[in-house]
């Protein structure tokens, strides 16, 4: 089969992070290799966009840690691609988003955890809202389009209309609402995580609310809470079909979290083999891709091509096998095993909410080129 | 938004955060924007070529040179895909 052409890559540029959110998604075991050099990425950067790669988000962890980022940052530019920066916002002062602008940065996307700094930095496991409100005023100033993300759970989803209208206030123009998704940190934070029934239903109808009285002002993107639905999310539009991530140590993934969810499957780096192969002819991104591979239910169903199974990694994650339908699916044998984590959630008050803060993966060593 | 708003002496212009640009591998125009891809067909990459700040009848106008459509039906059509693309936050209005 030809392979189709990718139109997003995203790179992280590194797992290091000055924050703690137990919902992070990063994996909580890192790689033990090297970080790629500042002309390592450029390579893979290049190779994205011979690939047909139109946009590109710098991530990580944060990827503010990494001083060579407005390098990177120049040479997606003069290879043509639209450059977003998903940061926490800590370290963005006014000189660096100024510099971040002049090497070419179209959008920021600043996570915040919450509208009230002492349930935000609760969140975080650091004093870190503050500077957040300042780093999203350095952004506007420096012309570099703002938008926000606010991860949901049960810790913050009751705050959704103030979060909302700290949006407002900070001009974003556009909101991403999302739910939190049970990877990485999350997974094992899940119990703490996971919102009741009677939160999502309130949430929902204050996200849509919101979206219709903002339309044509701010673009608001609410994502649904996957566990609560009959129907999976359509993952990635489908696996290898228009996105890729490459991790910090130069792996090639179709999403960020398929190695951590799915052990068993090879992913092949960019230090031994080009970009352009990976995608177009490596056994792991083609293990998935389009219907051939899908066995019943999916194999089957009129849905197949609209939510291509569900997720993968959450299939490996809940079932054990990566090319299970994703169990969120009513129609999945495995949809029980979601029912329990959603009786368990919604039956008898909890106390005091736990959770593993995250922290920097060891024992990645850290050499960065400048 | 309401396409009445536009009237003949709005400018237009592309919204600050967007690129308008070829894709190299389908030989189309595209707009970019923050994490998201709008593929044009070849008359709303036309419309958005004269989004540079001239006033909504010059876009009109220039479009009328190239295409072979009454001008009232070029000048509603027009209007509505502006009004799309300025809900969208892909153009401003001045």
């Amino acid at each position: 089969m030809n392979a189709p052409r990718p139109y997003a890559l995203l790179a992280e540029l590194t797992y290091r992070c000055p924050l703690h959110c137990p919902y992070c998604s990063n994996p909580t075991h890192a790689p033990n290799a090297r970080e790629l050099t500042t002309d390592e990425w450029k390579r893979v950067i290049a190779g994205a966009a011979a690939l047909g790669v139109l946009q590109i988000g710098f991530s990580g962890g944060e990827p503010l840690v990494r001083r060579d980022l407005a390098e990177l940052i120049r040479g997606a530019r003069e290879a043509g691609l639209y450059t977003n920066l998903i940061t926490s916002g800590i370290g963005l002062n006014r000189d660096r988003a100024h510099a971040l602008r002049e090497a070419g940065l179209d959008s920021a996307q600043l996570s915040f955890q919450s509208d009230d700094s002492d349930l935000a930095d609760r969140i975080a496991g650091a004093r870190a809202h503050g500077e957040k409100l300042e780093a999203a005023a350095h952004i506007r100033a420096a012309g570099i389009a703002l938008s926000l993300n606010f991860v949901l759970h049960q810790q913050n989803i009751d705050q959704l209309p103030q979060m909302i209208a700290l949006a407002e206030k900070l001009e974003a123009q556009r909101v991403e609402l999302a739910n939190a998704q049970f990877y990485g940190w999350a997974f094992v934070n899940r119990a703490a995580l996971l919102p009741t029934r009677q939160q999502i239903d309130r949430a929902l109808q204050v996200a849509a609310e919101a979206k219709a009285r903002l339309a044509g002002r701010i673009d608001i993107f609410y994502v649904l809470p996957d566990y609560y639905q009959t129907q999976p999310k359509p993952c990635l539009n489908g696996w290898g079909q228009r996105y890729l991530t490459v991790n910090p140590v130069g792996d090639v993934l179709p999403c960020p979290t398929a190695a951590w969810a799915i052990p068993d499957l090879h992913f092949e780096n960019v230090r031994m083999r080009a970009i352009e192969w990976i995608w177009r002819e490596s056994e792991s991104f083609n293990r998935f891709r389009g219907t051939d591979w899908m066995p019943e239910p999916c194999r089957s169903c009129p849905r197949r091509e609209i939510d291509f199974g569900g997720c993968r990694c959450q299939a490996a994650l809940l079932t054990g096998n990566a090319a299970n339908t994703d169990p969120v699916c009513e129609l999945s044998p495995d949809r029980a095993r979601v029912e329990a984590v959603l009786s368990e959630i919604n039956s008898s008050p909890k106390g005091e909410p736990r959770w593993l803060y995250r922290t920097n993966p060891q024992p990645l060593s850290v050499q960065i080129s400048d | 938004m309401d396409s009445h708003e536009i009237c003949a002496t709005t400018r237009v212009r592309l919204a600050p955060q967007v690129r308008f640009q070829l894709d190299p591998v389908t030989g189309k125009s595209v707009l970019l924007y923050p994490e998201g891809i709008l593929e044009l067909n070849e008359t709303a990459a036309d419309v958005l070529a004269c989004c540079d700040g001239r006033p909504f009848a010059e876009i009109v106008e220039a479009l009328g040179e190239q295409y072979d459509v009454d001008a009232q039906t070029l000048s509603s059509d027009v209007r509505q895909t502006l009004a799309d693309l300025r809900q969208r936050k892909l153009v401003e209005l001045t």
